[in-house]
């Protein structure tokens, strides 16, 4: 009987729960498309920020290591060293499923045809990976340490390309070197020579790297929690964020998040006022039905969890039919004002369904009134 | 035996208005009484507190052994429920059920629902073949029986009308009386309020009300 009171009420009251069905569906076809936004672009966000490189470095502390031999600096410029052979195997122990690349560097001032150049010693598969907006023209190294890689802007004034050779020295030092690829990072890099670390070493005569950049995906909480790890492996260096990505990233997120949740408040209201007021003028109509339910001994529970269920389903049918448009709506507005594409999030179904039940329900406010109904006055037509 | 009914110095004021003024007499089971007098008289006040609808300011209404008036709200809706059976002047049917749903809705509110039990009360009252018209398809006699069938089928132990031939022409007022009749050969204890002489005097026992207090009680007839 419940189900059939239950379907008999909704369809007797169709117009007027038709205008509150449509303020529950209007307000889940938008929150479920922002909550659809916020998942999807945050999840978008932290991999477009993961993607611009390294976002962790590690390097010696000032007082430690030791110098590069015949560089010519005094020592108070003169930057500290590392031991590869123990910070990399430290690395690699201390870092999570999620490091994606790690790159020791070990910078110095070679010449190629008595022309300074800045040259980078490292593994080259590794540097490559931890900077994903670098683009290369030939091919990777296949493993011979004798072949590297140069900037484009050394490229053209050396009138390098993939497959030349020449001689990069350092003192009195000298390489024969291959190039596989000329790079073109769209910064300080296209002025660098790229060497495998093994001969870079061997030409600054010493062992050693100066700093090591890495880089992980995920959130900024996964970041900081590999920085954490890394600083407890390597108590002696200087192991950082890099803020400028991470902070910008949390930033930008943190707005995000404060802005969207900000309109599901206004919406959850303002969709909550528009039900309090159909059920207002719901419940003046309903006294004498109320009054007569009263009289025939329904008790006010039963009554009045009879128009609070008849609320729920306004709710949940609102919300069921809000998240599907919903999805089409964040489609839409990922393709046409943010240039992505947003896919669809399952989990934000549940919540908007369950949302819009709660504010259905916040919205039969009205129905306490009913309470108050006293059947003698209502059914002597008072 | 104990009388079904008992009234005792019942009193009701509205504000400074006393609608009930000291009102006594008892109803036997299974007799058929007309409450009668003019407008503003206290007939419907003496119903309304009779059915658990509203509450004496003093005195004592008991029905089938327990005093209305002690009642809470919780008890008064199970009072309404069990003991009461109410057909008004204006039918109150609910307009979005069919007759059929119209008497299970007080089946629903006392226990549980029997659609064969409401069919079949329905068909006592003549109504067989309108089970499934909402009472906008019904005429006005025709909802009124539904109201008769909705009252009975908890089968209380008192029958309320209130101007139950109030609203009804002729031909359906003749229908009305007749179950009332019905009813009452069948042991039912009926308190009717009306206005008209020719239908008190269908009642075992006229009770005359006069500004709130008995005017007339004769004993049964």
């Amino acid at each position: 009987m419940f189900g059939l009171l239950l379907w008999k009420l909704l369809r007797s009251n169709r117009g007027r729960l038709a205008v509150a069905l449509v303020a529950v569906t209007s307000g889940a076809t938008v929150i479920s498309a922002l909550l659809n936004l916020q998942f999807d672009t945050e999840r978008k966000l932290t991999q477009e920020f993961r993607s611009l490189g390294p976002n962790i470095v590690i390097s010696a502390q000032p007082t430690s290591g030791a110098a590069i031999p015949g560089s010519g600096q005094t020592a108070a410029t003169t930057p500290a060293l590392m031991d590869d052979q123990t910070v990399l195997p430290a690395v690699q122990g201390a870092s999570a499923q999620n490091t994606v690349a790690v790159a020791p560097y070990l910078y110095f001032v070679a010449r190629i045809d008595q022309t300074p150049v800045v040259t980078a010693g490292t593994l080259i598969g590794e540097a490559i990976r931890s900077e994903p907006t670098w683009k290369l023209t030939g091919h990777l190294p296949t493993g011979d340490p004798r072949e590297c890689g140069v900037g484009r802007n050394v490229a053209r004034q050396f009138g390098l390309s993939s497959g030349s050779q020449f001689d990069i020295s350092y003192t009195n030092r000298t390489e024969h070197l291959t190039v596989a690829f000329v790079l073109d990072a769209g910064g300080a890099e296209d002025n660098q020579v790229f060497v495998d670390l093994q001969p870079a070493e061997g030409l600054v005569g010493l062992n050693g790297i100066e700093l090591v950049q890495i880089r992980v995906d995920g959130t900024s909480q996964q970041v900081s929690d590999t920085v954490e790890k890394l600083r407890q492996a390597l108590p002696g260096y200087d192991v950082r964020p890099i803020r400028a990505v991470t902070q910008a990233e949390g930033n930008l997120l943190d707005r995000t998040r404060l802005l969207i949740a900000s309109m599901i408040v206004l919406i959850l209201v303002l969709t909550a006022l528009c039900v309090l007021a159909t059920m207002a003028a719901l419940a003046m109509e309903r006294r004498k039905n109320v009054g007569l339910m009263k009289a025939l001994g329904g008790s006010i529970s039963r009554i009045v969890g009879l128009f609070l269920a008849e609320l729920g389903v306004l709710g949940a049918a609102g919300g069921l039919i809000g998240c599907a448009a919903g999805i089409v709506l964040s489609r839409w507005m990922g393709e046409r004002v943010f240039g992505a594409s947003i896919a669809p999030r399952w989990d934000v179904f549940p919540l908007t369904i369950v949302l819009m039940v709660g504010v259905a329900l916040a919205g039969a406010l009205p129905l306490r009134l009913l309470g108050k109904v006293k059947p003698a006055v209502i059914l002597r037509g008072e | 035996m104990a009388p079904l009914v008992e009234i005792e110095n019942l009193r009701k004021e509205f504000g400074s208005v006393r609608a009930l003024d000291g009102v006594s007499f008892n109803v036997e089971a299974g007799e058929w009484i007309a409450i009668m007098g003019p407008s503003g008289s206290g007939k419907t006040t003496l119903i309304n507190i009779l059915g658990g609808l509203d509450t004496p300011t003093s005195g004592r209404a008991i029905v089938d052994g327990t005093d209305v008036a002690r009642l809470d709200e919780a008890g008064l809706t199970r009072f309404r429920a069990e003991k009461i059976g109410f057909v008004f002047q204006q039918f109150h049917l609910v307009s979005y059920l069919t007759a059929l749903e119209n008497v299970m809705l007080a089946q629903y509110f006392h226990s549980t629902t029997d659609q064969r039990e409401a069919r079949a009360e329905l068909e006592r009252v003549g109504l067989g073949d309108r089970l499934d018209h909402l009472p906008g398809e019904l005429s006005g006699g025709e909802q009124q029986r539904v109201a008769v069938a909705r009252a009975l089928i908890n089968h209380p132990k008192l029958l309320l009308a209130d101007e139950p031939t109030g609203n009804l022409d002729e031909a359906n007022e003749q229908l009305v009386l007749r179950l009332l009749r019905e009813l009452h050969d069948e042991g039912h204890t009926i308190l009717m309020v009306t206005h008209a002489p020719e239908i008190g005097a269908l009642a075992d026992r006229r009770i005359d009300l006069a500004h709130g207090r008995l005017a007339h009680a004769p004993a049964r007839v």
